[in-house]
């Protein structure tokens, strides 16, 4: 009698090339979004017709297609910007997902700078004095975490956390409370309502015929190549890469780990809070809902792209034409909402996953007993 | 009609990735005798033994037990079957009792913890003949009691074979005779053992038969009395090698770094390391021995400055250095390598590259912003050249290195620092023959260069043939130091236990206290 073998085994696999890794990633969010068709045409909806109108940014036979890019840059680059921040800190194993309150606060402060000096000072510099003041109040507000995690061991995902609701309740209170001394609210408006930005504080745009270009978008782009050279070549860079391998390692070779996690993460945060004046400087208002969840999408963009540079660049980009284009689908399908969007990318973000595993095991047929495999 | 084994393995097959761990390996284990599984690290004696106690199974082959063939699924069906593993790395409960890491694996345990299960775990303990007792913490044992424990662990759930994986690298000499005994009383009481090891004294002395694996191929099984040293490396080897550690003779200089009432706490605030004292003169080796964790990393981690001390003094060419930071140890020529047990944990970084780990202590210098990647090339090229570095290329990461190389890499690396002082401690952990002896051999080079060394390892017959004075530790006392060619094994073994001290004798033995030191008053120039 020959006893029971189970038909499959999970075996490891060898070295898989770049290009096939890229390949398994395609072939993911291919499958996702066929799953996506299948839910489409449970309700109804030709999802050919819906694909094309989303993946194209509703931008064909459309007259106003100039301000549908500069609405679709407005999101991506919150969230590139985000992203790339996260990735800093990932990389060194610290786990910010306080994204959300540190974009907050640096929103936040700079809004205060556009509210108070907007009219009083060139707009280049309300704009550089906003940037700053977004820098310093979402790196100041996310390395507060670090220091704990530093000195007292503290958990630094509990801690970033509880700070997103801080931040998030702070925003909410000024735009809710009125009185004299707030000047973020309209005094005009019966009911409490953020004041919109004086024009000296709102983004500068370089004129493209009818579109006009983001400015910030190329700030990002500078920044993706500058974390990019930060990471790969210098000796911070270097550090943060042997502290995330292995602490002790760090330690051992000298470095003062506690020194490099807070500075990184000091980095990490002010980027992210330049994110937040980013965004509020191009949409010229305050507002609580304001971050667009790019502190919790960044974290699923840079967990997707691997922490590497690039990959975040094509990444962000694929969400916020997910979120963008399903907004734009939705006018003409009006049954399907912007939603569809987040449950897309939540199937695209599993899909990789089984990707991942699938490009580090595969399954192999279970030999029978008494063959010999060669 | 074939004789009847009590385990036979036929053309076992496992492959990790394009790794093929055992390929055709056969096996045979009769009841009431001792076989030892023979081969160097990574030749697959654990792989094959894990196959036979459920943890993996194999890709191809069949396991017969008491003759009839079985399908070993989980460690479950392996223990109904009556086979029971004693793992290296123990599998215990530290905050458990001895009785309740028995209990809890037992098939007769009730929903309700009842006290009567500390007189049942007793009655066997007693019947068996070992000396456990069943309400004492594991987090309270030492090393040799928690093996113990395992072993009544298995033998409690009916094991008729038992399998010990290395079982001695954790023992002085005495606890291994003391294991050995209980080996044989197995044996006689009809149970089938396989005890794996590399150490060819322990084969001859405890083992009937002797399976040896090369490289995961199943070389042959050798009855242990017909056999020798040499004939046993030549089939795990593959080929003859000289068993013989050179120990060249290297005029000695006076002491690099001196050790003066040195007094250090562990991480837990406890006494590691208690008023120590010792030197290391140029062109020698001083081996540190001790059983785990009687304060040999604590030692390493003050000299490297990672570590602070309570008292004492550390006095390098004439210059305390205690209080410096590492980076300016390092600038003084004290280099420390740390094996740590998982290999990678200290000195390198294992998902960089060869060249990254290279600059691990070097990348500061030199001006600007950039890390001068090119210096660490030349320096990995060096290293891999030098030393025979076995990788694909400099640009590796380290992990995939295997752990010989891994090794080569960190000891290339100290060395390319050009010290005066090397403290490396298990170098030649886990390392099989060949990748020992090349690490032997540059710690020699550098002892002919007139580095100092201090050395803490686990073999002793290693640091009795490498080492030209060893220190001995126990609990974190200094219990002598002694010349390695004036030695024993046995006087060693005492050393490391703390039942004899030393460093009162002035007699035959090296004092701790240098004569010539050339530190404060006693400078003479």
């Amino acid at each position: 009698m020959k006893p029971k073998q189970p038909l499959f085994h999970v075996v490891k696999r060898d070295h898989v090339s770049r290009g096939q890794l890229v390949l398994a990633y395609v072939l993911a969010v291919v499958i996702a979004v066929a799953v996506g068709a299948v839910l489409l045409t449970v309700m109804g909806v030709p999802f050919g017709a819906f694909y094309q109108k989303m993946f194209t940014l509703g931008l064909l036979d459309n007259k106003f297609a100039y301000k549908n890019v500069e609405n679709f840059i407005k999101l991506f680059v919150p969230l590139l910007i985000t992203s790339l921040a996260l990735a800093l800190a990932f990389r060194m194993r610290f786990w910010n997902i306080g994204g959300e309150g540190q974009f907050t606060l640096g929103a936040l402060c700079a809004g205060a700078v556009a509210m108070q000096l907007g009219d009083s000072l060139p707009r280049i510099v309300v704009l550089l004095l906003m940037a700053l003041a977004g820098m310093l109040g979402g790196g100041l507000y996310g390395v507060i975490a670090a220091i704990l995690k530093v000195r007292y061991g503290t958990n630094e995902t509990l801690l970033t956390l509880m700070f997103n609701y801080m931040a998030l309740y702070l925003l909410a209170f000024f735009g809710e409370t009125r009185g004299a001394w707030n000047f973020f609210l309209d005094p005009q408006s019966p009911r409490p309502r953020f004041m919109t930005f004086p024009e000296g504080a709102q983004m500068l745009t370089i004129p493209l015929g009818k579109f006009s270009l983001n400015v910030s978008l190329l700030v990002a782009l500078a920044l993706c190549a500058g974390i990019f050279v930060y990471l790969k070549y210098t000796k911070q860079g270097y550090e943060i890469a042997v502290v995330g391998d292995s602490p002790n390692t760090a330690k051992y070779a000298g470095m003062k780990v506690g020194a490099i996690v807070i500075r990184t993460v000091f980095l990490s945060a002010a980027l992210i809070g330049l994110a937040g004046a980013f965004c509020v400087s191009s949409a010229g208002v305050l507002s609580t809902s304001l971050t667009n969840d790019v502190g919790w999408t960044g974290i699923i963009v840079a967990w997707l792209a691997k922490l590497n540079v690039l990959g975040i660049l094509v990444a962000s980009a694929l969400i916020t034409v997910l979120q963008y284009g399903a907004q734009a689908a939705s006018v003409t399908y009006s049954s399907v909402d912007a939603n569809f969007a987040d449950l897309l990318q939540g199937m695209i973000l599993f899909a990789v996953l089984a990707a991942d595993f699938f490009t580090r095991f595969k399954l192999a047929r279970s030999a029978h007993s008494g063959e010999v495999a060669k | 009609m074939a004789e009847q084994y009590a385990i036979e393995m036929r053309g076992i097959t496992k492959a990790f990735g394009s790794v093929v761990a055992n390929h055709n390996v056969e096996l045979k284990v009769r009841q009431g005798e001792i076989l030892a599984l023979l081969g160097e690290n990574g030749s697959g004696k654990t792989t094959l033994m894990n196959m036979l106690s459920g943890i993996y199974r194999p890709d191809a082959g069949e396991i017969l037990v008491d003759g009839k063939p079985v399908s070993i699924q989980s460690p479950e069906d392996a223990k109904r079957l009556g086979i029971g593993m004693v793992h290296q790395h123990f599998k215990l409960v530290d905050v458990f009792s001895a009785a309740d890491n028995i209990w809890m694996g037992s098939q007769e345990k009730d929903f309700l913890l009842h006290k009567s299960r500390y007189d049942r775990i007793r009655k066997v303990t007693e019947k068996f003949g070992f000396d456990v007792d069943p309400e004492k913490k594991v987090y309270n044992m030492a090393v040799s009691e928690k093996q113990t424990l395992e072993i009544v662990k298995v033998l409690y759930y009916g094991a008729k074979v038992i399998i010990l994986d290395e079982p001695t690298a954790v023992l002085t000499v005495q606890e291994t005779r003391k294991l050995f005994d209980v080996l044989r009383r197995m044996k006689a009481e009809g149970h089938a053992v396989i005890i794996i090891t590399h150490k060819l004294n322990e084969v001859l002395e405890i083992s009937d038969r002797v399976a040896i694996l090369r490289k995961g191929e199943y070389i042959t099984t050798v009855d242990t009395a017909t056999t020798n040293e040499q004939a046993l490396t030549e089939w795990m080897v593959g080929r003859k090698v000289d068993l013989n550690i050179q120990r060249p003779q290297v005029e000695k200089t006076r002491p690099l770094l001196e050790i003066r009432d040195l007094t250090i706490k562990n991480d837990e605030g406890a006494v590691a390391i208690d008023k120590v004292n010792f030197y290391i003169r140029g062109g020698e080796i001083l081996g540190v021995a001790g059983i785990a964790g009687c304060g040999q990393k604590e030692l390493c981690e003050a000299i490297a400055g990672l570590r602070p001390i309570q008292s004492g003094q550390m006095i390098h060419k004439g210059e305390n250095i205690v209080g410096l930071s590492p980076k300016a140890i390092l600038d003084k020529g004290i280099s420390m390598s740390f094996i740590p047990e998982d290999r990678l944990g200290m000195g390198l970084a294992p998902s960089l590259s060869i060249i990254d780990n290279m600059l691990l202590k070097s990348y500061r210098d030199g001006k600007g912003i950039f890390v001068d990647r090119k210096r660490g090339r030349e320096e990995a090229d060096t290293v891999i050249r030098e030393l025979g570095v076995v990788t694909p290329s400099a640009e590796t990461p380290v992990r995939r290195l295997s752990g010989g190389n891994v090794q080569k890499v960190l000891l290339g690396r100290e060395i390319k620092a050009g010290p005066n002082v090397l403290v490396t401690a298990y170098p030649v952990r886990g390392l099989d023959i060949n990748s020992s002896y090349a690490i032997y051999d540059i710690l020699n080079r550098q002892k002919k260069d007139g580095v100092g060394i201090l050395f803490v390892g686990e073999d002793l017959d290693v640091m009795m043939a490498l080492c030209d004075k060893i220190m001995v530790l126990c609990h974190g006392r200094l219990m002598g130091v002694v010349h390695a060619h004036k030695t024993t094994k046995e006087e060693l073994g005492l050393m490391m236990t703390g039942a004899l001290d030393l460093t009162g004798d002035e007699g035959r033995h090296a004092k701790g206290i240098a004569k010539d030191t050339r530190f404060g008053e006693e400078v003479e120039e």
